[in-house]
């Protein structure tokens, strides 16, 4: 963000840029020529590598980083970098520092030669100092040392300055990557820092929490007040780590409770009449004092100059506030459309999620989703987008700038700005269907046009449209139907024909299609194939209609007239059916289709011939030709990644680019904990006040299995199941046991033990059985284990 | 988890890897990367999941200044986080080795780099992007180089090695302190001229609708401030807006700047108290102070009733474009008015014709206290800009009323510059007209019985939108006005070539569209640390309005 607004404040920066550009490329076109040129030799640079000169030193070190990240082979030097890693300059320090953390890997029996230089340096005088040897020691891709870290971190814990508690910190998820069997010290040592007194030790504590044990909020409790605290005064990064590890605190601590407004009905003058309080429907979330506490500690940072903080204090209000938070955090969001165009893409993205929720909230800003001549298409396809979800909660005078915005844009030159306009204009019909009238207008506008693109697109959106509610657009295809005259698109025609048809069978009885089949017939030859084929198609259903609605006459007469005239009344009825004008349309079109040139349309038509052909039987044809068509839906382009988390890159890219399960590392959004199975709310009271005292996490530990060890002992009581876990301790004592023995025991026992019980001991018996055979099988694998050691050792003696 | 960077990459306009810097885990070289990325079509989205590599990873990139920077994670990630983070490290990178980023100062300073990027991103988390902070950890090796590029020499730019450098390097170094008390501000800050500057610099983003009204006009300020103080100055800066009488000065403040965004260092309490008192302890050179944006629209949209009258926007330059002129429909005429007579500016200003503030820094002191002084707002670097749809095949005979104009073939865009240091008066209306030349095969005359339908202008309110036609026509006006419309296929083809739209960009010095003028500068004596008796620091103030392209306007 800051550099855009660099960008901004020097309008000569551009000029700058090529005078510079040509200045240095002047010289180092010159250094290229001359003999101070980049390379130098490999004894020189180790020359320059083993002086004693700090001043040549550096020189020599400075080369080989250049050649490290020039991507030259710099291992050869390893051995004389390395040794000055006990060199007392600070700034040798650092560059030797920086190349073992790139190399440390390549070559880990030398690197560990260094190890013991760097300790030394942890109990430097100099804070910066042991900071630095704490970070490059973690740095090391080098999993032996894991231990020998992990007593660096915890040196550093306890440090004087919060520098080096701080590098502390950031250790931790290293240390877990060498060796994730190191967790329970790093976790020891991680809820000592996150109650450090330093807000920019806190920061990067919660920092590696995310990393290595997101899910242990227990540890969270105690300190989850002095971590709202800090939340204002850490840096943006460690605020984004702080707001995310609240965010699924608070889904799992806080209930979400509500309640129903009570209204007070004041009912009479005098003070014997009592008020009546009564409860509405409106329902109102209540937050827990803790989690508005949480809330209201978020509020500045929406004034924070980094989008992402930004992005991530509205979606806590999102995902735990009430509407009002939501309102609030809504603004700062589209401030972030100021920044350069990738923040913009981003933040559109988060825009869009949350006003498919809440599009209301976003009208005020209208304005800043009309569409730019050098947008990207990532940017326009969401403004559109969002065009389209704040339409319906628009006001009157904003629809229509909204259409005609949406209207020119569907005259671009660029065919996925049409393609997108169009649809967007239907969606805007579909959500609201008030004005549909109006979307209407704009789209039957269109189909005139000579834009091929244009017109098919229209019709498409239209179709889908009046298919979703059929019954009120009927005056839709009779316009469609008199605009037939002003088409030409073919595919366009096509279309209007098919839905004239569609339409037939909707109201049988008052409808256009035969008119316009009549008009249709007497330009068949003009017309395209598709145009055609929609033509027989029309005919087919017009007949089949008509059949069907003179058959259900038929009946009715039948009924009355008796049984006897049947056959006569038929053959009446057949003729007449065959002198009526339909028929006559019917048998016109076919004859034309007929000898038509193309042989798919012959087909077709001979197709519906054999369907039609005996006017008495209309039910395969109806099945065939009227069957109900599926209704499309066309939802909001963003409605497929409704429910991805706000902020993550999930979001950004889509499930259909990333897979169902999103990137590694996604996590959707814990549900809210139910009212009831929350931890306690004093758990977190424990450290009111306690910025001050030591927080000791072993005692803590302590009681904590305690805890769980009596209520274990409590449950086994309850459960009548003493006598099984007794089995199973002296078990675990005595080794060498035979399933016999067991199977001796447990008989004495169910001896020993009421009839009721009976079916508990062969339970038990059958868990004794499982439990002996899993130690047998472990016993198997120790003698294995055995084994493999004595061959190791035949080995070992066979080499020496 | 919240934000994890495996890898850092920057390349140049070619493509060639400038830098590779591995954090985490093993992310595939930038060689597989590029190829993988430069795969992916143009314009590429800001974030690209590039799964057809080894370990598939999410690549971030922003471009700037000629180089591609890419930050990948194999992880999920937030988002804006990390492009937020290669800003920072843009930012960083200029700070350290002066402000053009270019590839060669990346790669004669590789030290530096490297430095920098350990310290401010550890093991894939980023953890210190404060350049006051990262100051004081690490060493700039070429501070003499770096001043002399500054200062505009070109012999002692870092391109020429560290080599000439060394006597700077072996100073000792400073002594940390045990808990830095401001985290922005570096300690120890010398200066024997103590200056302050103020730059407020806004952008404008205004589209009109054909009818040539506005539908959307804001304008977007940064506040930039360099702190050249010793000490630890305590520093209050007051905005005003205009129009504000004292009672509802707060209330204009806060209509004026919207949605703002500050700098860690401003005191937020004080803002919310008294709207436009910004208060603050300033790390020690330039940096932004903070963001805002101001609606510039007369009226909201968003009502049930059309606006009555046309809504005055002042701008000092607007433009418009005829298409579908001539014989054939083949012409366009784009007409270009500037306005110079800035609205809040002294009558003094507006009638002197020789403008003095014409060099790159016109700073006032505010020793006067009036912001009489000001000079005249100077309107330059006018250019318009006029994109065409991609089936044109070129535009030919382009004659400007002044400037020069040229259509560049590739890009299908017009560019008209008018210059503005001729002498003559800059008020005034300029015109450029032109003929379009659409593709060769655009000789399919067949269909030509059937009539053009006008495009109609049917929704009941878009009067405003487009202005000229009748807003409310009826069905039967329409079809009957449609079979009486002569415009053949043939002119809708060319009408399909015509440009949808126009924008201009210029810079104004000295005004600003917002019209927030800073009221005063303050250092508070009794908080401020470390700065000498007596030291009345200079201060200085620069008002910039900028339009790239910024003030569009469709054509219908």
């Amino acid at each position: 963000m800051d550099s855009s607004w660099l960008q901004h404040a020097d309008p000569n920066q551009a000029r700058d840029l090529t005078v510079e550009a040509a200045q240095v490329l002047g010289i180092s076109r010159g250094l290229k020529g001359g003999s101070s040129g980049r390379t130098i030799s490999f004894t020189k640079l180790k020359a320059l590598l083993d002086s004693r000169s700090d001043r040549e030193l550096l020189e020599g070190l400075r080369r080989v980083i250049s050649m490290m990240y020039q991507n030259k082979p710099c291992l050869p030097y390893f051995s004389s970098v390395v040794k000055n890693v006990a060199n007392p300059n600070l700034e040798v320090k650092k560059l030797v520092y920086l190349y073992l953390l790139h190399y440390a890997e390549a070559d880990p029996d030398l690197a560990l030669l260094s190890v013991n230089a760097i300790q030394k340096s942890l109990t430097d005088q100099n804070p910066q100092v042991r900071a630095l040897a704490l970070r490059t020691m973690s740095g090391m891709r080098v999993p032996v040392i894991s231990q020998i870290v992990s007593l660096a971190i915890k040196r550093g814990v306890g440090d004087m300055s919060p520098h080096v508690r701080k590098a502390a910190a950031l250790a931790i998820p290293k240390c877990y990557s060498l060796d994730p069997n190191t967790l329970p010290q790093l976790l020891d040592y991680l809820s000592i820092l996150l109650g450090d007194r330093q807000y920019f030790v806190v920061g990067p504590a919660v920092q590696a929490f995310l990393e290595i044990c997101p899910d242990r909020i227990d540890l969270i409790h105690k300190h989850y007040r002095s971590l709202v605290k800090k939340l204002v005064d850490m840096d943006e990064w460690s605020q984004l780590a702080t707001l995310r590890l609240l965010l699924f605190y608070s889904r799992r601590c806080f209930p979400r409770r509500t309640r129903r407004v009570t209204k007070v009905n004041k009912k009479g003058f005098y003070e014997d009449e009592r008020d009546e309080t009564v409860e509405t429907n409106e329902v109102i979330q209540v937050l827990d004092p803790d989690l508005e506490l949480f809330l209201n500690a978020c509020r500045p940072l929406l004034r924070s100059r980094s989008s992402a903080v930004v992005t991530s204090v509205t979606s806590c209000f999102l995902y735990l506030g009430t509407p009002e938070y939501l309102e609030e955090g809504v603004g700062p969001l589209i401030g972030l459309l100021r920044g350069p165009p990738e923040v913009e893409e981003v933040a559109l993205c988060n825009i869009v999620l949350i006003s498919l929720s809440a599009p209301d909230l976003f009208v005020p800003y209208a304005s800043h989703f009309f569409l730019r001549a050098h947008d990207r298409p990532q940017v326009w396809r969401l403004k559109v987008e969002l065009l389209t979800v704040i339409f319906p909660h628009a006001a009157l005078h904003l629809k229509s700038i909204i259409l005609s915005e949406l209207e020119h844009f569907a005259h671009s030159s660029d065919i996925e700005l049409i393609r997108e306009s169009v649809r967007a204009i239907g969606r805007c019909a579909q959500s609201d269907p008030q004005n549909a009238h109006r979307c209407f207008r704009v789209l039957l506008n269109q189909i005139s046009s000579f834009d091929n693109i244009l017109v098919s697109e229209v019709l498409t959106v239209v179709r889908h449209l009046i298919q979703q509610e059929p019954a009120s657009h009927r005056k839709t295809v009779v316009r469609l139907a008199r605009n037939l005259d002003r088409t030409t698109s073919p595919e366009a025609r096509a279309t209007i024909i098919w839905l004239v048809g569609e339409f037939a069978s909707l109201d049988p009885d008052n409808n256009i299609a035969p008119d316009v089949l009549r008009i249709l017939a007497k330009g068949f030859a003009d017309e395209s194939e598709t145009a055609k084929q929609q033509i027989v198609l029309l005919a087919a259903k017009v007949y089949l209609l008509f059949l069907q609605r003179e058959g259900a006459h038929a009946s009715d007469e039948k009924d009355n007239a008796g049984e006897l005239q049947g056959g006569e009344a038929q053959s009446a009825q057949t003729s007449a059916i065959l002198d009526h004008r339909i028929s006559k349309l019917w048998n016109y079109i076919q004859l034309l289709a007929r000898y038509d040139v193309s042989y798919d349309l012959r087909d077709r038509a001979r197709l519906f011939k054999a369907l039609l052909a005996d006017p008495q039987s209309t039910q395969l044809a109806a099945l065939l030709l009227l069957a109900p068509k599926p209704v499309p839906h066309s939802p909001s382009p963003s409605e497929s990644r409704k429910g991805l988390v706000l902020g993550s890159t999930t979001l950004v890219l889509g499930k259909d680019v990333v897979g169902i399960l999103g990137l590694p590392g996604y996590q959707e959004l814990p549900a809210w904990v139910e009212d009831g199975h929350e931890p306690d709310p004093k758990l977190r009271d424990a450290a009111e006040g306690g910025e001050k005292e030591e927080y000791v996490p072993l005692n803590a530990r302590k009681t904590a299995t305690v805890a769980a060890s009596r209520r274990l002992d409590a449950a086994v009581k309850e459960q009548g199941l003493e006598k099984v876990v007794a089995a199973g301790s002296t078990r675990a004592h005595g080794k060498q046991r035979t399933l016999d023995d067991w199977l001796a025991e447990s008989e004495e026992e169910e001896e020993g033990s009421d009839e009721g019980e009976t079916e508990e001991g062969e339970s038990e018996e059958e868990e004794s059985e499982e439990e002996d055979s899993e130690e047998e099988s472990e016993e198997e694998e120790e003698e294995e284990e055995e084994e493999e050691e004595e061959e190791k050792a035949m080995r070992k003696g066979l080499m020496s | 988890m919240s934000v994890a960077v495996d890898a850092l990459y920057i390349f140049d306009d070619h493509h060639n890897c400038v830098l590779e810097h591995v954090y985490n885990g093993r992310p595939p070289s930038a060689q597989t990367l590029i190829s993988s990325f430069t795969s992916r079509p143009l314009p590429r989205p800001s974030i690209l999941q590039l799964s057809d590599l080894a370990p598939p990873v999410t690549a971030y990139s922003i471009s700037h200044a000629a180089l591609l920077l890419v930050a990948t994670s194999s992880k999920d990630a937030q988002s804006l986080a990390i492009l937020d983070f290669l800003y920072r490290l843009v930012d960083v990178f200029e700070d350290f080795l002066g402000c053009p980023l270019l590839a060669n100062k990346i790669e004669d300073n590789y030290e530096i780099v490297a430095q920098l990027l350990v310290e401010m991103c550890d093991g894939g988390t980023v953890c210190n992007t404060e350049p006051n902070a990262l100051r004081e950890s690490v060493e700039v090796s070429s501070v003499l180089g770096k001043l002399f590029t500054q200062v505009g020499l070109p012999g002692s730019s870092p391109a020429l090695g560290p080599a000439h450098n060394f006597s700077s390097t072996l100073r000792p170094t400073v002594t940390p302190t045990t808990g830095p008390a401001i985290p922005w501000r570096k300690s120890n800050v010398r200066h024997t001229s103590n200056e302050l500057y103020v730059d407020i610099v806004e952008s404008l983003a205004v589209v009109f609708a054909p009818s040539g009204r506005p539908l959307s006009a804001r304008s977007h300020g940064s506040i930039a401030f360099t702190a050249k103080i010793s000490g630890v100055p305590d520093l209050l800066l007051t905005l005003a807006a205009p129009g504000g009488t004292n009672s509802d000065k707060n209330s204009e403040i806060l209509r004026t700047v919207q949605l703002p965004v500050f700098h860690p260092c401003v005191r937020l309490a004080r803002w919310k108290d008294s709207p436009g008192e910004l208060s603050f302890v300033p790390p020690d050179g330039r940096f932004m102070l903070a963001g805002y944006e101001t609606d510039l629209m007369p009226s909201s949209l968003n009502t049930d009733q059309p606006p009555s009258k046309s809504d005055k926007l002042f701008l000092p330059a607007t433009v418009d474009l005829r298409p579908g002129l001539g014989a054939s429909g083949t012409e366009f005429e784009a007409r270009l008015t500037l306005n110079t007579n800035f609205p809040g500016v002294s009558s003094m200003g507006k009638s002197s014709t020789s403008r003095s503030g014409s060099g790159p820094i016109s700073s006032l002191s505010f020793g006067g206290g009036s912001s009489g002084h000001s000079h005249a707002p100077s309107l330059e670097a006018i250019m318009v800009t006029i994109p065409f749809p991609g089936d044109v095949r070129s535009v030919t005979e382009l004659k400007p009323s002044r400037g020069e104009a040229n259509f560049n073939t590739f890009d299908k865009v017009i560019e008209w510059k008018v210059p503005t240091k001729d002498g003559a008066s800059i008020n005034g209306v300029a015109t450029l007209t032109g003929t379009v030349a659409g593709p060769l095969a655009s000789a399919d005359a067949e269909d030509d019985q059937f009539e053009a339908a006008e495009v109609g202008k049917s929704n009941t309110m878009a009067g405003y939108y487009e202005d000229d036609t009748v807003a409310n026509r009826s069905e039967k006006q329409q079809t009957t006005v449609n079979g009486n419309n002569g415009a053949t296929k043939k002119a809708h083809a060319n009408r399909a070539l015509m440009p949808r739209s126009i924008a201009v960009s210029f810079n104004v010095k000295g005004w600003l569209a917002s019209g927030i003028k800073v009221d005063g500068l303050v250092v508070d004596v009794k908080k401020s640390k470390g700065l000498g008796d007596g030291v009345r620091p200079y201060k200085g103030v620069k008002y910039l309005t900028v339009s790239r392209q910024g003030v569009e306007r469709r054509v219908s």
